[in-house]
């Protein structure tokens, strides 16, 4: 069977020649009870980033939404029949449709997008794994529940218990396992501080127009702030930057201005 | 542990003129030279001792510290830093960048020193083996071959076949130093006439690549095409650390004078050895032949007749 990454390149050529379809769904876990930080943050960010380019979707919640998807991350997306997922897949599946929304930005503004792009992945989506899997006080009382809440026992035990030893092992690959929760919440901070200095006192981050860049930003940002967990520092720690905070909400009133049940938790005003 | 007054860094040793071969280490010892610290280095080659497993260590005072994020913070936190010329938006820029190379350039470098079989048995395994003592080389090299691919693995968790992992790696590695040539343009640093932390992680992470004898070095060959980069690592090099590149150039010169002296050195003593070796063999032809009686020396009075 052929693989995922390499079948990527060809269904992008052949996605090209294919106009939008109508009946596009965005696959992921359900949102008020099941799904976890990183994926909601992923989800957001695809959802927005869809919604900037003006193609229609649906959300479609799946309790197997991770197992369905063919590289094993979220949100995917099925476009006729295509199955991409993660956001920088479906970027380039887009991209080859001929709708961009890097047009207006010139080589160094790219390379400059990249690397920030790669910074809030990096480093907020490498913490909220962290935080997720790695601090007692959240895998008890908020992961373990939520992600073993859509199987019966023994399979929500056995899986959870899976799932934390594949987001360990990859963890202690990157070199996050040895740091404390302090130093994660210092690494939180100093990315906010280095978005907030780029993104400075405009509303997008590049020419006043939006970007992919905006998107993540925008779902790592909303998800911290929105999140309930035991210890409220990260939801401080970000709302400490209010330049992002504001960001975020005239995102979501713009692209999310219906509160409808599939898109947003609804609470479009919790940002106390 | 014995308070340190001076500033010490253990490292791994340096080859093919530069002054180390690990990237870690370099990242360390070029942001010292930047921020123009006082920084003394020990080649210790030997990571069994250190707190983590793995080099570098560095030493001041009572602190004990691996990792290049918490040196450099240390290190500012003394007053030894190379951005003190860089707005705050700049810093946010080499912040990010950095991380653009963590992600997508540090899986591929990983690849290529420990994944790529190839590469593996023909270079890294014999480089690290020369440079650890006994009986460690027979431990670290396997060590870092298996967190190398738990790497990869991680990263890609659905993929059970190491070549996919291997193209995506590289693409995301191509693409990365496709946007570092586009970041650095015709500079000579990457922010303006002076370098920064940003130059030092680019430089430590760009030098192996470039320098390495790879025996797959299809990364390699892409990077030598983006010649603003090349030249980047050139120039660091020729500034910062000239001693290194001076004395690989005489090694390398002394290799060859070497090579071409055990040569030189045949041929007098040829002719010498062709003429006894000939002068021998004539000699045992001879007393052959009139033992068997082919040559016959007739003396003046009768000798014995042959059968």
């Amino acid at each position: 069977m052929p693989s995922v990454l390499l079948t990527d390149s060809i269904s992008f050529e052949l996605g090209a020649l294919e106009p939008w379809p109508s009946d596009v769904k965005l696959y992921q876990p359900y949102e008020v009870e099941h799904i976890l930080l990183q994926d909601q943050a992923n989800s957001l960010a695809v959802q927005v980033f869809l919604r900037m380019c003006g193609l229609e979707f649906q959300v479609e919640m799946r309790s197997n939404a991770e197992h369905m998807s063919p590289s094993g991350k979220l949100p995917f997306i099925k476009c006729g029949a295509f199955v991409v997922a993660d956001l920088d897949p479906i970027v380039s599946f887009i991209a080859n449709k001929g709708i961009n929304l890097t047009d207006h930005l010139d080589a160094a503004q790219k390379a400059d997008m990249r690397a920030y792009m790669s910074l809030a992945n990096n480093i907020l989506g490498n913490a909220e794994l962290y935080i997720s899997w790695c601090d007692e006080n959240v895998l008890n009382e908020v992961t373990c529940p939520r992600y073993g809440s859509v199987y019966s026992w023994p399979l929500n035990t056995l899986l959870t218990w899976r799932k934390q030893k594949q987001v360990t092992k990859k963890l202690t690959a990157l070199g996050w396992i040895t740091k404390t929760l302090d130093e994660v919440y210092e690494d939180v901070d100093h990315c906010c501080n280095a978005l907030s200095e780029r993104l400075g006192n405009h509303l997008y981050f590049f020419n006043d127009r939006c970007t992919e860049l905006d998107a993540v930003v925008f779902g790592h940002v909303f998800t911290l702030l929105t999140t309930p967990l035991p210890d409220n520092r990260l939801a401080s720690i970000v709302r400490s930057y209010p330049n992002l905070v504001e960001a975020c909400q005239f995102l979501e009133k713009a692209f999310f201005q219906k509160p409808t049940a599939n898109t947003t938790d609804g609470d479009s005003d919790n940002f106390n | 542990m014995a308070s340190n007054p001076v500033m010490e860094l253990e490292i791994w040793k340096g080859e093919w003129g530069l002054p180390s071969v690990d990237v870690h280490c370099l990242e360390v010892m070029t942001y010292a030279k930047f921020s123009g610290t006082p920084l003394k280095t020990k080649i210790t080659n030997n990571p069994f001792k250190t707190p983590h497993g793995s080099l570098p260590v560095f030493q001041h005072e009572n602190e004990c510290l691996t990792k290049f994020g918490e040196i450099s913070a240390y290190l500012r936190k003394n007053n030894h830093t190379a951005d003190f010329e860089l707005s705050p938006k700049q810093c946010a820029e080499a912040f990010a960048y950095s991380h653009l190379i963590y992600e997508k350039l540090v899986p591929a470098l990983q690849f290529i020193w420990w994944i790529d079989s190839k590469n593996f048995i023909e270079f890294t395994r014999p480089l690290y083996a020369k440079l650890l003592p006994f009986p460690l080389n027979f431990y670290y090299p396997g060590q870092y071959e298996k967190h190398a691919k738990q790497l990869a693995m991680s990263l890609y968790p659905e993929e059970d076949d190491l070549s996919v992992i291997e193209t995506a790696v590289y693409r995301q590695a191509d693409e990365c130093l496709c946007l570092l040539a586009t970041k650095l343009g015709e500079k000579e640093f990457f922010f303006g006439q002076s370098p920064s932390s940003l130059d030092a992680v680019v430089f430590a992470h760009l030098a192996p690549l470039l320098k390495a004898p790879l025996p797959s070095a299809a990364l390699q060959n892409h990077l030598k095409a983006c010649t603003n980069l090349t030249r980047f690592v050139g120039r660091v090099l020729q500034r910062y650390f000239p001693k290194e590149i001076k004395d690989h150039e005489q090694a390398e010169r002394k290799i060859t004078k070497q090579e071409s002296e055990y040569s030189d050195s045949e041929f007098p003593n040829k002719l010498r050895n062709i003429s006894i070796a000939a002068l021998i063999s004539l000699v045992a032809m001879t007393a052959y032949a009139m033992s068997t009686g082919i040559i016959q020396v007739v003396p003046a009075d009768e000798g014995e007749e042959e059968d």
